[in-house]
């Protein structure tokens, strides 16, 4: 060949070519999307993720989740995505317009995490529900555990991004049973909390807060609580509370006081399993149920507590073990085993993993798209917690509104 | 049009030395020119060779055995592999690359090189960018964009030191002689030139003034198919093109085909890269677009095969002796494979199974490994020794690296591959159970980590072969070193 300009041009020109076609044009095309919203401007999807979970989001990225868990659900012709559970629905450019890094992923050696905030409990038991409640569950988890017993509550607390706030309630309710020996006191202290949390929850969702509306009147201080320990709370309570609450006493123990002692907690491992765990992990007697913020902690501290299977690494370097001081905290971790720190110890989650967790809690793709065709399930799950949220306001003033956009 | 054998221009001062010495002074001064930089650019390639081969031992073992180190953020799985990735890509893969990309410009220009301490100095700041960068990924740094994990303060020092190391190529080619552009000059004038284009435009674009949401994906995967086709890919390509035709002394089969070759690389390659988002949060169109131009790829794949083979046509006998032509054409043949691989998983019907696996693991380590770290190593064989002036000390040392690379690399496509496929299989079966899937695959990662072993041996055998050359303890003799004691005449002299 001779002539170096030609040469020179059509590297170029090849290269602007690429770049045109691949990115240029694409970036037109999906490159500045706006969140979708109905006629009155509200029910905005999706909103920017605050706080925790965005600093969360910096700690998935820079520990690698993403070489192990893909965030993206296919269609349903193109993949069985839809049929492992792991959303209701593919996924959209929409889904990710506030995401940065983006994190889509490229290997599956854990399951996708599109929709894991989706699947904590709250939802397991009653669709709707989940994501409003969870917001409002932040301040109301900050409040119980407090009041249960830690000083190391007012981190969650005060950052208050929802989601991760949704679970600390239920595990808020276990942890404070079973990590205060104060068994005996343990089952009453519980059942305060659940009971105000009740009221929204029951609210919202029909089905297992049957007893829950007559609960919720409680104590409004602990309102905006927890959907979650609510529901639970409620059923069991009244059916179950006894038979619970025998345990609880004896079951200082940790293991054993874990599951059982607080009706929250055991009402939600008793509820989940019929609803059916979605990744096949059952929530045994003595776990926190699949998915809540308790379970994720002890799955990251210890993955192979839950499934001797799991391939995943333990992430202990975001754990700290420390002396007891006083009280056990709240948010202390329930292991047992071998994983079991030694008497007079306790591993409590840093403030990464409480933001990672937070970032986990609200992966959430289940709010429908108008691009997006819904697969069959679009009715209850989807419609359902549209509607919680209007419900939502009202029950519980103290939780904020803004705060359920992340879930929802 | 017998470029391949570097043809020069009758000498215009002294006339009265015959035309052959006169070329060997040249070669000589040329290669005197390039000795310190290329050496540099070597030892540092090869000592991040090593550093990333421990990194992926970390990496491929821990995938099964999850529990170890734990406790240790910065040995956390997470971390290591893209630490991995990233050693390889731009400490081993690209300095080596850049180490033969000067040497090979050097002797087509035929022009010694100016200024060697400009590169130098480039290399000193890109080792110093990568070390920056992979630092920052084990300490909790990364980006989180694959392929792209150095933290934005390391790409800022590799691009620094990369507008001094091109500096040379222009400086180069403006002091050429002879106007006839040989094929590999076209591969690395592109390699150089889509190179900064294409790291400005993703740092660019992820970075600086980041693009929104998904559209951060494209940006990233199409930095990074690109980065293997258009930066490694042409640099490998180029390479071969200058190695097999001048080991076995012959020009190459056909110009044109080689330029149908390369320009339908540089149009059908660039436009790959989103078929790994195959039924993503995409516009459908992207993602078929990228999938027909893997597709198209066949065409350059296709001729450039050709092309080697018709060459090599003959001479085939000459991979019993020559180191060089048996790591090359090695290599060639992967490159090959490699694309067909990805033919393969690139369609949609495939990728259904194979999208979320370890497939693509095998993939990539066919494009960096089997063909590019190859011709790579073949290139070092031939070049070290006209530098250091000795020549390999250990045939035995170099049969042993060959065949332990091969071994290596090929044990871990028979492992992933085939379990790649398994694992999709079970994944898209949602009458298993999740775990299911991962379950299948453990068996196969277990073979990948002894294949790993297998490489890291290699590696470790070459960098010990490497030292003694650089401390001058090669062999002292006109003879280049064969793998097996020379019987037939007339491979001499070639080698």
């Amino acid at each position: 060949m001779k002539g170096f300009v030609p040469l020179v041009l059509g590297i170029f020109g090849t290269f602007a070519f690429s770049w045109m076609g691949l990115i240029l044009i694409p970036n037109l095309q999906i490159g500045h999307l706006d969140p979708q919203m109905d006629e009155e401007g509200t029910d905005v999807y999706p909103a920017p993720k605050s706080g925790m979970a965005d600093r969360g989001r910096k700690i998935y990225a820079a520990n690698g989740c993403i070489y192990c868990h893909s965030q993206q659900v296919r269609a349903d012709y193109a993949a069985s995505d839809i049929d492992r559970k792991w959303g209701e629905r593919r996924s959209a450019p929409r889904d990710y317009i506030f995401a940065r890094p983006v994190l889509l992923g490229k290997m599956r050696m854990g399951p996708d995490l599109s929709n894991i905030g989706k699947r904590a409990p709250v939802e397991e038991e009653n669709p709707s529900p989940g994501p409003s409640a969870s917001p409002a569950g932040s301040p109301a988890a900050a409040a119980s555990p407090g009041k249960a017993a830690s000083a190391a509550s007012p981190a969650p607390s005060a950052s208050s991004p929802a989601p991760a706030a949704s679970p600390p309630p239920k595990p808020a309710n276990s942890p404070a049973a079973s990590a205060s020996p104060v068994a005996a006191a343990a089952s009453p202290a519980a059942s305060p909390a659940p009971a105000p949390s009740a009221q929204p929850a029951g609210a919202n969702q029909a089905s297992p807060g049957k007893a829950a509306p007559t609960a919720s009147p409680a104590n409004p201080s602990a309102s905006p609580a927890p959907a979650a320990s609510p529901k639970p709370a409620n059923s069991p309570a009244a059916a179950t509370a006894s038979p619970a609450a025998s345990p609880a006493p004896a079951g200082s123990s940790p293991p054993a006081a874990g599951a059982n002692a607080d009706p929250a907690t055991q009402a939600a491992s008793v509820a989940a399993p019929p609803t059916g765990s979605p990744a096949g992990v059952e929530p045994k007697p003595g776990e926190p149920p699949p998915y809540s913020t308790a379970w994720h902690h002890r799955h990251l501290y210890s993955p192979r507590s839950f499934s001797i299977d799991s391939d995943m690494p333990a992430y202990r370097f975001l754990y700290e073990r420390r002396l007891i001081a006083g009280e056990p905290s709240a948010d202390a971790l329930k292991l047992t085993g071998r994983d079991a720190p030694p008497v007079g110890w306790e591993i409590v989650p840093t403030y990464d993993a409480q933001c990672l967790v937070a970032y986990l809690m609200s992966l959430d793709q289940s709010h429908p798209l108008k691009e997006v065709k819904s697969p069959a399930a679009a009715g209850s799950p989807t419609v359902a917690p549209a509607a919680s949220p209007a419900a939502a306001p009202p029950a519980s003033p103290a939780a904020s509104p803004p705060a359920g956009k992340g879930t929802k | 049009m017998d470029a391949t054998e570097i043809p020069l221009k009758p000498p215009s001062v002294p006339t009265d030395v015959p035309t052959s010495d006169v070329e060997q002074i040249e070669r000589a001064l040329i290669d005197a020119s390039t000795r310190v930089p290329v050496l540099m650019f070597y030892t540092s390639a090869i000592v991040w060779l090593l550093i990333g081969t421990l990194l992926a031992g970390f990496v491929s073992i821990k995938l099964h055995e999850p529990d170890m180190f734990s406790g240790v953020s910065f040995l956390t799985w997470g971390r290591l592999r893209p630490a991995h990735m990233n050693v390889m890509v731009y400490g081993w893969a690209s300095m080596a690359g850049m180490g033969t990309a000067i040497w090979l410009m050097a002797r087509l220009c035929r022009t010694v090189l100016r200024h060697p301490l400009l590169l130098v100095a480039g290399g000193g700041f890109w080792n110093f960018g990568v070390l920056l960068g992979v630092g920052g990924i084990l300490a909790g740094d990364s980006t989180g964009y694959q392929w792209l994990e150095f933290p934005p303060y390391a790409a800022i020092v590799l691009f620094v030191a990369y507008s001094l190391i091109i500096s040379w190529a222009v400086l180069m080619f403006r002091f050429r002689r002879g106007d006839q552009i040989y094929i590999s000059q076209w591969y690395l004038l592109g390699a150089f030139l889509w190179f900064p284009w294409l790291y400005a435009a993703a740092q660019l674009m992820l970075f600086v003034v980041p693009v929104q949401g998904v559209m951060q994906a494209a940006v990233g995967w199409w930095f990074a198919n690109n980065l293997l086709f258009l930066w490694l890919g042409a640099i490998g390509l180029g390479t071969a093109y200058y190695m097999i035709p001048k080991v076995i002394g012959r020009p190459v089969y056909s110009y044109h085909l080689a330029a149908i070759g390369f320009w339908t690389y540089a149009l059908f390659s660039s436009w790959t890269g989103m078929q790994r988002l195959v039924d993503g949060p995409f516009p459908a169109w992207m993602i078929t677009a990228s999938i027909a131009a893997t597709i198209l790829t066949i065409i350059p794949v296709a001729t450039v095969g050709l092309n080697h083979h018709m060459t090599m046509q003959g001479y085939f006998p000459l991979l019993r002796y020559s180191p060089t032509l048996r790591f090359t054409v090695f290599g060639a043949i992967s490159y090959t494979v490699f694309s067909a691989v990805g033919v393969l998983i690139s369609l949609r019907s495939v990728a259904r199974y194979v999208n979320f696996t370890q497939a693509s693991i095998a993939y990539s380590h066919l494009g960096l490994y089997a063909f590019f770290t190859m011709v790579m190593f073949g290139s070092m064989y031939y070049i070290v020794p006209r530098l250091v002036g000795r020549e390999w000390r250990y045939a035995s040392l170099i049969k042993l690296h060959f065949w332990a690379s091969v071994y290596g690399v090929g044990l871990m496509t028979l492992m992933l591959l085939p379990g790649g496929f398994l694992q999709g299989a079970n994944m898209e079966n949602p009458s298993l159970a999740f775990s299911e899937s991962t379950q299948t695959i453990l068996p196969y990662l277990r073979g990948r980590s002894l294949a790993g072993l297998l490489m890291t041996a290699a590696h470790f055998i070459f960098a010990f072969h490497f030292g003694l050359m650089l401390l001058g303890l090669g062999r002292t003799s006109s003879v280049p070193t064969f793998l097996n004691p020379v019987e037939a005449e007339g491979s001499e002299g070639h080698l």
